[in-house]
């Protein structure tokens, strides 16, 4: 049972448990209704009865307060020998085509029975226990017992001996089936059960209804799901709401996509670059070889020319590989080792390293503020290196390269200038990108590898920082590292 | 890689005095379709930028263009775009470092004869320029190769010695095609190995004097006039007339 409800559509599953709750409130609200009606008819039945009986039984058990006051009679109070005498004309004014008399004295004997035509209901037996709490005086005992297979309402009245006075002659017992009431209520059960059932019906399906709309927006999602695992990353959900919770689900899917998406866009452009960069320097090392095969190698000029440009192409795939390497690193353990850094102490030690590097050019370091800074004194090193590298391949030589520091509020700014050729407008908001290389600059073709920078970058943002760029055209160009105290 | 098969060689005959216009930025590749080119007998002029490339085409006839898609001042397309609508009818060799089918497409689409994709062959590089040339009207009038009474056809592949039919192997075909395309030229074995039995080959350069013996066997070239040794080093043909 569990497994195929578990095996059941969400959908069919709430529209099932709605439908319950619906037959459930359905019947306690048509058994409470039933209930009710069934008591009301039959109290009104039996009051109808005493209304009946209550002129009848004063009648004859009482000529005298019928007759105006003033007459010569004192008031005779009825015994139970008067009761013999009335008895039969009580149980006979009150027997009715529906209704049986029976007249009982204090013993519970039947002393009158009002039946006298075949078509008259048989009066049922008097029960001993309603009979005695008549005899006790009760006046409205009404019960219900089975006779000749129908149900049939019996009310005793007790008769008095004085009107609302305590001493009791005897009992009228009045029965009447209640065939018509059952009748009706029946009917009426009936009309409640198709109501009932048409409700339900109705109700389950405008449920459904309401339901799979509610859910379509999950339908979709589902659809899309597959869509994008089987490789469309374009699909979207694109619910046209996104009130309720299924849209906002939808919203915050659709933006997930969005991002996994630009991510592996991302991805495949880096991928389809390296690829480019690598195929470069292949080409030239294949055909060079091919052509050194085919009978160059004879020749020491061409020997000695196509073996130098392969030098420089294994040369290149190498700091292309290592620099993919560093990138791989960054991006995959993304950890450094901040240590707290005295920055006047590493540009002191970085000084040798930077003019080495920048052999042909001017190197000045512009000291700051005293200031401890939490970094990686490798990774800053290697930062700074890339910058000057960079500002070397952009530069004449024999310019100046201008490092220094400065603090600002919670953070400390390094700054590497140079006075290079500048980056075109419309190129700056590129260079941090992958093999991006500036167009116009005369002396990009296939000196860098075009990750240096973007390796700085990924870089200073391991250490929680920032880098920003200036640049002048033929002017020059600097760079600025922000890096957090904290 | 795939193995060279013997005989690879057999059917470059390359066209000697064309003039090819290589428009290519990258300094490496460009020194070795240079070299490469310039071996086979081709004149060979180098622009390293678009600009640079209409000018020479200005100045100088050419019967091929190799241009590179990628260059620093306009792409290959453009540079394509501007001989076409120049009214220049050269036929265009177009090297992409992409394998997109849409470039290949839009290469085609506006006027360029061939494209390689990089990194390339250079002998495959070497059969799409005689195809582009041939188709262009600019190959060799003859197929044949013709010095000292040998008629060498490199269509038929038959050989004639003063008027007579020879059988030769595809390797000795090879060799005496080689021989014939750069009469004067010495060839180390290294070479002749290379070009004849592929880069993959493994054996030493013995079999090389094995077969070349042959071959003066099967045209006559006894005692050794044709067909000479430079002691030392390689061989070389001297046509007699």
């Amino acid at each position: 049972m569990k497994k195929i409800y578990d095996r059941l559509t969400l959908r069919v599953r709430l529209t099932f448990l709605y439908a319950g709750l619906l037959a459930v409130i359905l019947s306690i609200l048509g058994i409470t209704f039933f209930v009710d009606t069934r008591s009301l008819l039959i109290n009104y039945v039996a009051s109808h009865l005493r209304a009946r009986a209550k002129p009848v039984i004063e009648h004859w058990l009482y000529p005298e307060a019928a007759v105006p006051s003033g007459s010569s009679h004192a008031l005779r109070q009825p015994d139970s020998e008067h009761l013999k005498q009335i008895a039969d004309p009580i149980a006979r004014d009150l027997t009715s085509r529906n209704t049986v008399a029976l007249v009982l004295d204090r013993k519970g004997n039947p002393i009158a029975k009002g039946r006298r035509l075949p078509e008259e209901p048989v009066p049922p037996p008097p029960e001993h226990s309603y009979y005695s709490q008549a005899l006790a005086g009760k006046n409205e005992v009404t019960y219900i017992v089975p006779q000749n297979g129908h149900r049939t309402l019996v009310i005793l009245i007790p008769l008095r001996q004085r009107p609302a006075g305590s001493s009791i002659l005897g009992v009228v017992q009045l029965s009447s089936p209640l065939t018509p009431v059952e009748n009706t209520l029946f009917h009426h059960g009936v009309s409640l059960a198709i109501g009932t059932a048409i409700t339900l019906i109705i109700g389950s399906c405008l449920g459904f209804l309401l339901i799979s709309s509610a859910l379509a927006g999950l339908n979709r999602m589902v659809h899309t799901c597959r869509e994008i695992s089987e490789g469309d990353l374009s699909q979207r959900v694109n619910l046209p709401r996104h009130e309720d919770e299924i849209g906002t689900l939808a919203k915050a899917f659709d933006e997930m996509v969005d991002r996994i998406e630009s991510t592996i866009d991302a991805q495949r452009r880096f991928i389809a670059n390296a690829a480019h960069e690598i195929r470069t320097p292949l080409t030239a090392l294949r055909g060079s070889l091919e052509v050194l095969l085919r009978g160059s190698q004879d020749d020491p000029a061409s020997f000695s020319r196509l073996s130098q440009g392969m030098y420089r192409d294994v040369m290149r795939l190498t700091r292309l590989c290592e620099q993919l390497l560093d990138l791989a690193r960054l991006e995959i353990s993304g950890k450094i080792h901040k240590e707290p850094l005295m920055l006047d102490e590493f540009f002191k030690r970085f000084s040798q390293q930077a003019r080495t590097l920048a052999r042909e050019h001017e190197v000045v370091i512009r000291e700051g503020p005293l200031v401890r800074v939490p970094a990686d004194p490798d990774i800053l090193e290697q930062i700074l290196l890339n910058l000057i590298h960079n500002a070397i391949q952009h530069s004449e030589k024999a310019r100046t390269i201008t490092l220094g520091w400065a603090l600002i509020p919670d953070q400390v700014e390094i700054r590497v200038a140079d006075e290079g050729e500048g980056i075109r407008p419309e190129d700056i908001g590129h260079i941090f990108e992958p093999f991006f290389r500036g167009g116009g600059s005369a002396s990009g073709g296939g000196k860098g590898t075009g990750l240096g920078l973007a390796i700085v970058k990924a870089m200073v943002e391991a250490h929680n920082g920032q880098i920003s760029v200036e640049s002048q055209r033929g002017k020059g160009t600097v760079f600025r590292i922000y890096l957090p105290l904290q | 890689m795939t193995r060279v098969k013997t005989g690879n060689f057999s059917s470059h005959n390359s066209i000697p005095g064309r003039h090819i216009l290589i428009i290519e930025d990258e300094p490496t590749i460009a020194e070795f379709l240079k070299t490469g080119l310039a071996y086979e007998g081709y004149g060979i002029v180098v622009a390293t930028d678009g600009k640079t490339g209409l000018e020479c085409l200005r100045s100088d006839a050419f019967d091929l263009i190799i241009l590179d898609i990628i260059l620093p001042d306009m792409d290959g397309f453009e540079v394509c775009r501007r001989i076409r609508t120049a009214g220049i009818e050269i036929p265009i060799l177009m090297l992409t470092a992409r394998k997109e089918i849409s470039d290949r497409v839009t290469g085609l689409d506006i006027g360029a004869d061939d494209y390689m994709t990089k990194p390339f062959s250079f002998d495959e590089l070497l059969a799409r320029i005689r195809a582009v040339l041939r188709r262009a009207g600019r190959g060799p009038d003859s197929p044949e190769l013709r010095a000292s009474g040998i008629v060498l056809n490199t269509d038929t592949r038959a050989v004639l010695v003063k008027g007579r039919s020879v059988h030769l192997t595809p390797t000795e075909f090879s060799l005496l095609e080689i021989f014939m395309q750069h009469p004067h030229r010495v060839f180390t074995r290294d070479t002749l190995l290379n070009r004849v039995w592929g880069y993959h080959y493994g054996g030493g350069t013995n079999i090389v004097d094995v077969h070349v013996s042959h071959l003066r066997d099967k045209i006559g070239d006894r005692p050794s006039r044709l067909i000479r040794t430079h002691y030392g080093i390689g061989y070389a043909f001297y046509p007699e007339d």
